[in-house]
């Protein structure tokens, strides 16, 4: 379990990092999105212990991490970086020894995952002459080459093609299925979406929302359903508790007041004409994102309860939301 | 597989040891250092052989006479050049025209006939007087027979036995080769600790470009990763030392210009020896200033103090040192210039053991203080990207 507890880090005069928190557990996938210069590199280097934080802790199985802890740990930092003239299988080799790894296992385990990632070319083969593609690929394997027990990768996913993004989703899902802690961030929400266990939202340096895609959504978020009927004009409007977002080709997207029954719109819906479809519209990890961007974040009545238990919407960024 | 409850200084051993392999691993692969070290071995070979070819060639002459006195007169030059330690060979040609177009195509270095000694550019200085004594022995002979006196008589009696040499210093001969070594050595240690010096610096930067340290320090320590580096590569450079000066002595003893004796081999193991002090003080220095920029083109700007200090110690050695003096006499004790002063001076004659000892003492405790610092700087500088870190915000680390 990783807990960042209250993260807080200036540079200079500008605040890059405010009490900012959240958890991982074993086996746990957590997205970490937010607009370039949120806060997301800062976070993830003040966990590896790359650069100092001026406040908060970096705890690991409820203890302190330091560098032996870390040493466990798996990095991938934003800007890629390996030794350019090194032949590759030395590269992961050396890396998998600085981590406290024996050469037998460090070398028979860089093979493997030279093999698990399709890297093209051959071991002996100096990095440069790769592809850009394959020597991101390479870069994770620096960084998994350890069988590390948490994984830190700073946006993994930028500058692959799909068959990359394929590898690389799947030799995280892999690594979780085994109990690793992941951690990564990334703009391509889908791939967040469709891949984390939790996700946290951050925007200028604090943590706006954290936990699983459904729990951001909210309980008590006003209900939404995509309606496509063959009726002659618009029907929606008369509708009592009900909002129109949006009318196109493919039907209304209509928001339900609280208290208002789905199966009332449906009838409406059967009033004005043959129902082709009618479907419940949960808000997409991007539609979220942008709503806690544009600071129209949607606030859940309840309090939050504590740092490892989500939905969490800190007070602070609800108030400067709303600001 | 992994030891994660290994004690933090095992682990830190470990993670030197691991930096310091791949760094002398990888670069002595490198086709550029062996390059390098292959025209730096030419270069002292050619320093030592061409030399003793030129030295054996210089006092060998041939000459020729003419005229009727001339079978005589090479009779009592050959035998003047013996005297002499001088090497003439009296050739003959049938005639003067034959002569001079010897001496014309460098054939020969001399030709005396008719009163004159014809040569084709200029007249060596013991030729001359093996040449100039024959004549005058010759023609005083001819003249003591006209006179009716008997010229073996004579020469009987101006027969005296030729002054002896002695010199009250009997290692002046040594001493001179002793400096040549040291001269030499002076020159290898300069461009030695340049080159590994800069070599560090372009290793710190080439980290730091790439942004692999921050892979490298998320699983080590930045001081084992400093002090891998400079271990590695001064390993490298030692073997090149330690090489250079064996092919070096073993070729100049080979060839018969100096024989292999303590006092000629300690020059050779100070200037070794002083390699690794000079380099650990330099390498801390480079380091410690390349961890301040992220880019290749500005290493050159912050590594400018070190390399003038660098070239400053080798004048100061090559001016100072070879002459001694007090200058020269406190510089021999203050690091880096120690480093080549140390070596120059003690071929000379000017230092002795115990102050060579007292020397390495002192850049000993220099280097330990050099090092805490130039760590700190390392750590605070290296994680930095961006512009220059100024020094002040490097030493204040981690804010």
């Amino acid at each position: 379990m990783l807990d960042l507890i209250g993260l807080g880090k200036r540079f200079g005069d500008k605040t890059v990092l405010q009490d900012l928190s959240f958890s991982v557990g074993p086996g746990q996938m957590f997205g970490f999105v937010g607009t370039n210069g949120a806060g997301k590199t800062t976070t993830m280097r003040i966990a590896m212990g790359v650069l100092a934080g001026d406040r908060g802790e970096v705890r690991w199985q409820g203890r302190a991490a330091d560098a032996g802890t870390r040493r466990r740990w798996g990095y991938m930092p934003e800007e890629r970086g390996l030794y350019a003239k090194m032949r590759i299988l030395d590269q992961l080799v050396y890396f998998a020894e600085l981590h406290g790894m024996s050469r037998p296992d460090a070398r028979r385990s860089a093979e493997e995952w030279l093999r698990t990632l399709g890297v093209s070319g051959a071991p002996g083969d100096r990095l440069e002459t790769l592809s850009l593609g394959n020597q991101q690929r390479v870069q994770l394997a620096a960084a998994l080459v350890h069988e590390p027990e948490l994984l830190i990768l700073d946006e993994p996913f930028s500058g692959l093609d799909p068959v990359g993004v394929d590898v690389m989703a799947q030799a995280l899902r892999s690594r979780v299925e085994r109990g690793v802690s992941v951690v990564f961030s990334s703009h391509q929400l889908e791939l967040v979406e469709q891949l984390c266990d939790a996700v946290g939202i951050i925007k200028d340096g604090r943590m706006h929302a954290v936990g699983t895609v459904q729990e951001l959504r909210g309980g008590d978020r006003a209900v939404r359903y995509r309606v496509q009927v063959d009726a002659p004009g618009p029907w929606a409007h008369a509708v009592p508790g009900v909002t129109v977002l949006a009318d196109g080709a493919d039907g209304v997207l209509v928001e339900l007041a609280p208290g208002t029954g789905e199966q009332g719109l449906l009838d409406a819906a059967r009033a004005a004409g043959r129902v082709r479809a009618f479907a419940p519209v949960d808000p997409s990890l991007a539609e979220l994102f942008r709503e806690v961007v544009n600071g129209t974040a949607h606030a859940p009545s309840e309090a939050p309860s504590g740092p490892s238990e989500a939905p969490s919407w800190p007070a602070e960024g609800r108030e400067e939301a709303r600001a | 597989m992994t030891s994660p409850t290994a004690d933090p200084t095992s682990r830190f051993w470990a993670s030197v040891r691991l930096v310091a392999r791949r760094e002398f691993t990888e670069r002595i692969r490198d086709r550029g250092f062996l390059i390098q070290v292959g025209v730096m071995l030419a270069v002292l070979l050619a320093a030592v052989a061409i030399p003793a070819a030129i030295g054996s060639g210089s006092d060998k002459y041939d000459v020729a006479f003419g005229g009727p006195q001339q079978a005589r007169v090479g009779q009592v030059a050959a035998a003047q050049a013996q005297l002499l330690d001088t090497d003439v060979t009296v050739k003959t040609y049938p005639d003067d025209a034959a002569a001079l177009k010897a001496v014309e195509d460098g054939d020969l270095d001399a030709y005396v006939a008719g009163g004159r000694i014809v040569v084709h550019r200029d007249l060596d200085q013991n030729l001359a007087a093996v040449l100039q004594s024959a004549y005058a022995t010759v023609e005083r002979d001819n003249r003591l027979t006209a006179a009716g006196i008997d010229a073996a008589a004579v020469d009987q009696a101006l027969q005296v036995q030729p002054l002896a040499k002695q010199t009250l210093d009997p290692d002046a001969d040594e001493r001179d080769k002793r400096k040549g070594i040291a001269f030499l050595g002076v020159l290898m240690l300069y461009g030695m600790l340049m080159l590994f010096s800069v070599w560090v610096a372009n290793g710190v930067v080439e980290e730091k470009s790439s942004r692999i340290v921050e892979i490298l320090l998320a699983a080590v320590p930045a001081r084992a990763l400093l002090t891998g580096k400079v271990i590695g590569i001064g390993l490298l450079g030692l073997l090149q030392m330690a090489l250079t000066a064996a092919v070096g002595l073993a070729a100049a003893s080979g060839l018969g210009t100096i024989e292999l004796t303590g006092s000629m081999v300690y020059p050779a193991a100070l200037v070794v020896a002083w390699f690794v002090l000079g380099y650990a003080i330099y390498a801390c220095m480079f380091a410690a200033a390349a961890a301040r920029v992220s880019r290749m083109e500005d290493l050159q700007n912050v590594i400018t103090p070190m390399t003038s200090l660098l070239i400053a110690s080798f004048f100061v050695a090559i001016f100072a040192g070879q002459s001694g003096g007090t200058f020269a006499q406190i510089l021999a004790y203050v690091p880096p210039f120690s480093a080549m002063l140390q070596p120059v001076m003690t071929a000379s004659g000017d230092l002795a053991v115990w102050q060579n000892l007292l020397a390495a003492g002192i850049s000993v405790v220099a280097l330990v203080g050099l090092m805490i610092a130039a760590a700190r700087v390392y750590e605070g500088a290296v994680l930095r990207t961006g512009g220059k870190v100024p020094v002040k915000d490097a030493w204040g680390k981690g804010s």
